[in-house]
């Protein structure tokens, strides 16, 4: 009975490492810091490009950034987050010869992402300008709060910046309430992925035209384009868009409602759907008097169903409305928290959640990026210390001998982790061996 | 037009330079990324499944709406029950670039159609109860023997296999259940461990828009050109299953990296951040802006801009300043200087500072606009973030513009706005299949169409 369930596992459960990385022979240089760059990398880096991250002295600044300032064996895990199968090098791009190093690199690639404030790479002499003579082939990638130009460029911004001045903060929170942020990163988060996207869509172009181009993408902007019906709103109607809480106001019954054990989500537009929860209320005079799904919507009518909806979920379990929704067919879920997921055996066996052994921290658990494909992304390793694969990238890639890269040390072109900060540093109980990755 | 274009640039030749390749007038001369490519899409009731279309057209492929003959439930989502015509708001926003058919997969005369369709296409969309499409005979299963470079992309809340999926495939997908499976909405609402708090808003709030669908969206539309990109260098096809859910929780920072470690979850932190603060909004005299000053050096330059060095030496380092008991104690002392002055005074204060040579550290300060704010911001008019359209149908819109149009060779684009049920029948059905005329009349009159 399941018959249709089983075929969909047998083209996408299983052994990953069976499968196909859609993204392999791509190689990426990532000059990057904090989530939303290093992010846009990480999701071409779990779908197998071959991505190379470039860090300055100080390191990355989600090395400093972790909740209630906790390491774990000198990793933090907001480092950790957006960082999986790169290749980890430090280097100073304010030397000269760094620069020369960069064009070898940008020889042997096929993307550069940045996300530095916008100019600061053309000012090091590595702009498009100059990448695109040393390679007509690349993609690059500049990724910022407001874009390159226009009367906002060059603003520091930050997530919290691109939600709030977005829009999404303000039409976030409880009716009367003050706006609120969300729990997570998340303007840093989606604009990663749409600069992943745009990536992809320049590489599939590349196929058929031989061409490469340069991207320009503005987290704030991005933002404005999660936000659904709110602009053609504002424009029809004059008003804003105020906070509503969990109601939605497009879609009724939508809301969150308390139950005995807990809040659960409950959702039943169509005729059909509503129609089920009626039932399952034993309600069939509120589905006569509001089977229109556009007569629900109208304000008054809309608070009085959801009313009536918190009245009766008060006196069930979240279980128990989640079973009539699968019997009756609307949607009900009850809020899941991390926990719930890392210990889901569903999550789990789609691979959503993924568990690796690294070779430098031992066993790790993990989300991986959607969706679920015949060639699916993978966890490999997690993030590394400063400069730890220098020699490995160097002598792979570019053919440089132990000698220059000495020599480059001594020059301060490159390096690697200063011991006297944790957390650009190996574990405590490295044995100096474990994950190097030497040619 | 100069000074617009360089705003507060570190490198004016610079952004003359990425304007130059990036202008947004000169986007209709330019090829499309993914022209040739036809994108069959069966989202019902689903904006995860309408905004990936979105992003597809947006970049050149013609993406081909099939709905039943009523019209996509979706069309129907809309605020407080606002139409215009035949389609919502949400759903116009979304309409853009798509060709709209009709036809009933519940007939078996649909359902022929449908393959023949299906046989010339290079992606399928569809975001149905899962097997549904396979139980009539018109999955991946099947359509798949006849078009092995079939890109075949199913959305649903559940996903498409795994004990959930089984337990709740008679649910319908909707935005709600995404965000409450995706975890970050347990962390999302007014503070927890804030006194001031009053009890009844303590619970876990969703994103003010569809955050669980257009997540889904995006990383559908993610999946789908990874697919064409594998697709390009080996000529095969693929099943792509996305549950919406699953991009919210990869995207969740790290709270399962920290359980892992820690075996201690996160609580909701409101306006505070337990592992970046100060790094939240305030109030100002016209309303709230953000502002950050979170490593020491960038906390010192906060309190001198405030003029309070007894804050710097109360709260020294990142330990006092991430505790759950402090942050509301520097919230309110850092609102007390800027609750004094408007967002555009402090911006300035801001902006003097950094401009200091002998500055501390960065502030960031930014408004937190209301949407019709974002609207008229000068910089948006000058990027054409927004575009008026008059549409023969729908009227006068104003609609996002597709954030891909800074793509140097290949921008997204807005083409049209929207089409009604069906508009588009004649012209996919007589293209594609060569059915037109009397043919088309007696689909019509069968309820096929």
């Amino acid at each position: 009975m399941n018959s249709f369930s089983e075929f969909a596992e047998s083209l996408l459960g299983g052994d990953l490492f069976e499968r196909d990385e859609p993204l392999k022979g791509i190689r990426v240089l990532e000059v990057c810091s904090v989530v939303l760059g290093p992010a846009t990398a990480d999701i071409l880096a779990e779908f197998g490009a071959e991505v190379i991250k470039f860090e300055a002295k100080r390191g990355d600044q989600m090395r400093y950034v972790t909740p209630f300032a906790y390491y774990w064996k000198n990793l933090s895990p907001g480092l950790l987050e957006q960082n999986h199968n790169k290749y980890w090098v430090g280097m100073h791009f304010g030397h000269p010869k760094a620069r020369k190093i960069f064009y070898d690199f940008v020889r042997k690639s096929d993307v550069v992402i940045d996300n530095l404030t916008p100019g600061r790479l053309s000012k090091w002499g590595i702009s498009y300008k100059q990448l695109r003579e040393i390679n007509p082939r690349i993609i690059q990638l500049h990724v910022s709060g407001f874009g390159s130009w226009g009367p906002f460029t060059g603003r520091t911004s930050y997530d919290a910046i691109a939600q709030s001045e977005g829009g999404l903060s303000y039409i976030t929170g409880f009716e009367g309430r003050m706006p609120v942020k969300s729990g997570v990163w998340i303007a840093d988060w989606i604009t990663a992925l749409m600069s992943a996207l745009a990536i992809i869509a320049a590489l599939n172009y590349r196929e058929v035209s031989g061409e490469g181009q340069f991207i320009d993408y503005s987290q704030v902007e991005n933002v404005t384009r999660f936000m659904d019906w709110t602009w053609l709103y504002v424009h029809v109607t004059g008003n804003n868009r105020e906070r509503s809480g969990n109601r939605d106001p497009a879609i009724c019954p939508s809301d969150l409602f308390k139950c005995k054990d807990g809040w659960i989500a409950i959702t039943a537009f169509s005729e059909e759907e509503f129609e089920g929860l009626c039932k399952a209320m034993d309600r069939g005079d509120l589905f006569e008097k509001y089977r229109d799904p556009i007569k629900r919507l109208k304000d008054e009518n809309a608070r009085f169903i959801l009313s009536e909806i918190a009245r009766w979920s008060e006196e069930k379990t979240m279980e128990e409305i989640e079973n009539l929704a699968d019997q009756y067919g609307f949607s009900a879920s009850r809020v899941i928290d991390v926990e719930d997921v890392y210990f889901s055996r569903h999550f789990n066996e789609r691979k959503a959640v993924q568990e690796y052994d690294d070779p430098l921290y031992g066993k790790l658990v993990e989300p991986a990026y959607p969706p679920r494909m015949e060639t699916p992304s993978r966890l490999k390793w997690g993030a590394r210390p400063l400069g730890f694969d220098n020699e490995h990238v160097l002598s792979r890639i570019l053919g440089m001998s132990m000698e220059e890269i000495e020599r480059l040390y001594e020059e301060g072109v490159i390096y690697r982790w200063d011991e006297n900060i944790p957390a650009q540093c190996p574990p405590e109980d490295w044995d100096g061996k474990r994950g190097l990755k030497y040619p | 037009m100069d000074e617009k274009i360089i705003g507060m640039a570190i490198d004016p030749e610079y952004a003359k330079f990425v304007y130059s390749l990036t202008n947004p007038d000169e986007v209709h001369g330019k090829p499309e990324a993914l022209s040739g490519n036809v994108v069959l899409d069966l989202s019902y009731g689903s904006f995860a499944g309408l905004y990936a279309s979105s992003l597809l057209a947006e970049l050149g492929a013609e993406v081909i709406r099939v709905e039943p003959p009523e019209g996509d439930i979706a069309r129907k989502m809309t605020p407080y029950g606002i139409m215009i015509k035949d389609a919502g708001l949400a759903y116009i926003t979304e309409g853009r670039n798509k060709y709209h058919v009709t036809l009933n997969l519940e007939s078996e005369e649909g359902r022929s159609l449908f393959r023949r369709l299906a046989s010339k296409a290079d992606i399928i969309i569809e975001t149905f109860k899962p097997g549904y499409m396979d139980s009539l005979g018109i999955g991946y299963r099947q359509l798949s023997k006849m078009n092995s470079r079939l890109i075949y992309c199913a959305i649903h809340s559940y996903g498409q296999f795994g004990e959930d999926s089984i337990k709740h495939r008679n649910q319908t997908n909707s935005d709600l259940t995404d965000q409450a499976r995706g975890v970050i909405m347990s962390v999302t609402g007014e503070p927890e461990l804030d006194p001031d708090v009053p009890e009844e808003y303590k619970k876990p709030l969703r994103h003010g828009s569809w955050m669980g669908w257009y997540v889904g969206g995006a990383f559908a539309a993610l999946g789908m050109l990874i697919a064409l990109f594998y697709r390009h260098r080996t000529g095969k096809g693929q099943f792509i299953d996305m549950a919406p859910s699953e991009g919210l929780m990869a995207i969740a920072n790290y709270l399962m990296q920290y359980f892992h470690m820690s075996g201690k979850k996160m609580v909701r932190a409101g306006n505070f951040d337990y592992a970046v603060f100060p790094y939240t909004y305030v109030k100002s005299k016209d309303g709230y802006v953000f502002i950050s000053g979170f490593t020491d050096p960038n906390w010192t330059a906060v309190c001198e801009i405030m003029n309070r060095p007894d804050l710097r030496e109360r709260f020294p380092t990142i330990r006092e300043r991430l505790t759950p008991e402090n942050q509301p104690v520097i919230q309110r002392e850092i609102e007390k200087f800027t609750s004094q002055h408007t967002s555009e005074e402090l911006l300035k204060i801001v902006m003097e500072y950094s401009r200091k040579p002998d500055r501390k550290g960065t502030v960031v300060t930014g408004r937190l606009n209301s949407p019709r704010e974002v609207i008229e911001t000068e910089h948006h008019k000058v990027r054409k973030t927004f575009v008026k359209i008059k549409d023969p149908h729908y009227g006068e819109l104003l609609l996002p513009n597709s954030t891909l149009r800074f793509m140097s060779k290949t921008p997204g684009r807005i083409k049209w706005a929207c089409r009604p049920v069906g508009a588009d029948n004649e012209l996919i059905y007589g293209k594609y299949l060569g059915i037109s005329g009397e043919k088309l009349k007696e689909l019509r009159e069968k309820g096929v169409i």
